[in-house]
């Protein structure tokens, strides 16, 4: 056989094809991807002794009990506790990702604290009588929201902020049917693990022009027009006739009709979207107060404490007083949009916020200085709208931080000179010496009563995994409820309601949030808009295009998106601080082609 | 002609050749275990299961690998005469050096495996993933894919995986096979938490 030119490509084609029916190449593009997976840069997690740690969730005030699986004492997954008796072993994907948010690529990681320190100092040497040191605090009802609270008792005109704020607390386990006016009670709307145990006991009515995940799940769905929930509740009361009421919101009259049925089965809870809406006052019309409304209950607290500055809202200060405004953002909570605060700031104010994130107040104040996020956190959880007991639960930290942060609390304190101390170990130490209550460990499961343990082991519990919980008792009155609507202009230029259906806490966003927003589409991500095809047909808006979002206070570029479902008249936007900056309380607003 | 045909032929023979017998020889990296470990003789001669040493702990988390201290509980002092023990009591146990064991079963890090809910729960054998390990007189070489970094048990032995039938191998197919003939419950989440 000669070599010829050829016979060398023959060769070279039977060797491929032989190749080909061996398992080598096969192998080598599996090989390639897993190596690919491998490369330096992309970070692995460490070996080591795997471990089992226990803590509280602080992403909202739900503060679900979590046991996190570690390794090398590094948190790789987090699941709820059985065990805790209000979250019931479960977490929302929120708190599923919660150990993957201290190395969130939007985290502040730094910022001038020496020069904001400097800055409040001279702002408060220097400032005038009548104005003010405030303290805005978003998360209230913490151990750290008294450090604020005395502390602006200790400055001279200090003033403790913090958004409108609940008196009360709902049991919703004695309710039978809940009218929902827009709540969002499968979607973030209190314990989400409390929430589903108690769902087979009550039928929802739902009142949302949209179809949310709440709506959806819900037993009667009443898809209004926008701004009608009060007629639908006067309805429901019996005081106007189903057939106006049915004529006025644009709900079936049948369907309103079975609505109106369904509350005659039982105690009936009204719930709104915000909590300190009018839409409350109808409880007391209910029957509700002292059943399914009772009276919030906080843990106790030292004597000495009790000295503390009240908290007051934000409209109560007057116009052009705070000379100095110190933000704790560092943990998702309510947001008072920037247009309600900025008319009572001083001319020359210093503002500080204390957060994670750049999306929230930062973009307002002078100083943003990086805290602490979960689960570095040591701090307790406020009380949820749903817990009808008092508790007092600490959010252990699960690692150190990972970028240098500043501690809100200690700062504050410095500030107003009030002498270092450990609150939470004094408030531990009041709480175990009133006796009352049982102490719930989750590595046994076991409840103890505070009696039965000594202050050093229940101080011990409450950090390695466990939490107070005082009996329930006879539930109290929560007082009045006399919430008032705020007023804004009508804006007839705005055609659009704006609503927002995507109840977002601000903050880092969860990585798993992200991928469902940003890679599936599945939820309404912070900069896109959905528009019915009606409206987006007399805009000439199509599908994916950007256009700008705009209201009476500013504008946001966004992409619209045209859902069917979304009603005419209606713009549909993912809440969150850049949206509640742009809309108040009542939005208007116009989507026009960029 | 003829000559085309032989040239396509050997070709396609060397190939085969290549892909089939000497491919799987240079995939694989060999490594020596630290010390040849019998656990024939363990469980013939000392009576020893195979959970006495690789054990649950008491909250449920597997142990995997016995650590020294589990080993010098009995071979705090040489008990035989055999150079295998010396040299493990020589350079372990008198320094307390930990032996670098090479673990064959070690997934990659995105995969999380519960023995607990397998062993105790499922009631599967140990040998159905590891095959009969505790039977052997003397420990494999370690065999890892220098490409992929996994050993060699994890693709299960034969690089064709033809041959498994289901019964070795601890791929994400593996478990999914496994799962799927028993009529169990899989989903993403269940193992990449």
């Amino acid at each position: 056989m000669t070599t010829t030119r050829r016979n060398l490509f023959k060769f070279v084609g039977g060797g491929a094809m032989g190749a080909l029916l061996t398992p080598a190449p096969w192998r080598l593009i599996t090989d390639t991807a897993l190596w690919s997976e491998n490369w330096p840069g992309i970070p692995r997690p460490a070996r080591g002794e795997i471990t089992t740690r226990f803590t509280h969730c602080t992403l909202c005030p739900a503060g679900c009990a979590v046991r996190a699986r570690c390794v090398a004492g590094q948190p790789v997954s987090l699941t709820g506790v059985n065990p805790h008796p209000i979250s019931r072993g479960a977490l929302c994907p929120w708190g599923i990702a919660g150990h993957q948010l201290p190395y969130h690529p939007a985290r502040v990681r730094q910022g001038p604290m020496r020069e904001a320190i400097a800055a409040i100092e001279r702002a408060i040497r220097k400032r005038s009588a009548g104005e003010r040191v405030a303290v805005l605090d978003l998360r209230p009802g913490r151990t750290v929201s008294w450090t604020y609270r005395r502390a602006m008792a200790a400055l001279d005109g200090g003033l403790y902020v913090t958004p409108p704020q609940s008196a009360y607390a709902i049991d919703l386990a004695a309710a039978k049917t809940v009218v929902s006016f827009g709540a969002p009670l499968f979607d973030g709307w209190g314990t989400p693990g409390n929430v589903f145990a108690a769902r087979t006991n009550f039928r929802l009515i739902q009142v949302e022009p949209v179809e949310s995940r709440s709506a959806a799940l819900a037993d009667i769905w009443l898809p209004i027009r926008p701004g009608t929930e009060a007629v639908i509740a006067l309805a429901l009361a019996g005081e106007i006739a189903v057939a106006e009421a049915a004529r006025v919101t644009g709900v079936d009259e049948k369907t309103l009709g079975a609505a109106k049925e369904a509350m005659a089965g039982g105690p009936v809870l009204a719930l709104a979207a915000d909590p300190a809406s009018p839409l409350m006052n109808w409880n007391a019309k209910l029957g509700a107060l002292g059943h399914t409304v009772v009276a919030r209950r906080e843990s106790p607290v030292p004597d000495t404490w009790k000295k503390a500055a009240p908290a007051t809202q934000m409209a109560a200060a007057t116009d052009g007083t705070i000379r100095v405004l110190l933000i704790d953002e560092s943990l998702p909570g309510g947001y008072i949009p920037w247009s309600e605060i900025a008319p009572k700031l001083a001319p020359d104010a210093v503002v500080v916020a204390f957060t994670s994130s750049s999306e929230g107040y930062a973009r307002h104040a002078q100083c943003a200085l990086p805290t602490a996020v979960y689960p570095e956190t040591a701090e307790d959880v406020g009380p949820a709208i749903d817990t009808v007991a008092a508790v007092f639960r600490i959010s252990t930290p699960l690692i150190a931080a990972v970028v240098p942060v500043v501690n809100p609390g200690q700062f504050v304190s410095r500030i107003a000179g009030l002498p270092p101390s450990d609150a939470l170990r004094e408030r531990a130490d009041v709480i175990h010496k009133a006796g009352s209550g049982m102490l719930i460990g989750y590595a046994d499961g076991k409840s103890t009563p505070v009696k039965a343990v000594t202050a050093d082991d229940f101080w011990k519990t409450l950090n390695q995994g466990g939490c107070w919980m005082d009996s329930t008792g006879k539930q109290t009155l929560p007082g009045k409820l006399e919430f008032t609507a705020s007023a804004e202009p009508a804006q007839d230029e705005l055609p659009l309601t704006v609503v927002a259906t995507e109840p977002r806490r601000g903050g880092l966003e969860s990585t798993l949030l992200s991928k469902l927003e940003r890679e599936s589409n599945l939820r309404l991500s912070a900069d896109r808009v959905a528009l019915s095809p009606v409206d987006a047909r007399a805009g000439g808006i199509e599908n994916g295009a950007r256009c700008v979002f705009e209201t009476a206070r500013g504008r946001l570029s966004v992409a619209a998106m045209i859902d069917a479902a979304v009603p005419v008249g209606v713009v549909e936007v993912a809440g969150g601080p850049r949206v509640a900056d742009l809309c108040g309380a009542n939005g208007r607003a116009r989507v026009v082609r960029a | 002609m003829i000559g085309g045909k032989i040239a396509f032929a050997s070709g396609m023979l060397l190939a085969l050749a290549g892909g089939w017998i000497a491919f799987p020889r240079i995939l694989y990296r060999t490594r020596p275990q630290p010390v040849d470990f019998s656990h024939k003789i363990h469980a013939e001669k000392a009576g020893a299961k195979c959970e006495d040493c690789h054990a649950f702990r008491d909250d449920g988390t597997y142990a995997g690998i016995p650590t020294l201290d589990r080993c010098t509980s009995c071979h705090a002092a040489a008990m035989g005469a055999t150079a295998e023990e010396k040299s493990f009591i020589d350079n372990y146990v008198t320094p307390n050096r930990e032996p670098q064991w090479l673990s064959y079963a070690r997934q990659p890090e995105n995969v999380y495996f519960s023995h607990v809910a397998h062993v105790k729960l499922g009631k599967v054998k140990c040998e159905r993933c590891h095959g009969n390990e505790g039977g052997s007189a003397n420990l494999r070489p370690f065999q890892v894919d220098p490409i992929s970094g996994y050993s060699r048990d994890i693709w299960g032995r034969p690089v064709n995986r033809i041959a498994l039938r289901n019964e070795g191998g601890m791929k994400m197919d593996d478990c999914v096979d496994c799962h799927r003939r028993q009529g169990l419950e899989y989903s993403c989440l269940g193992c990449h938490k």
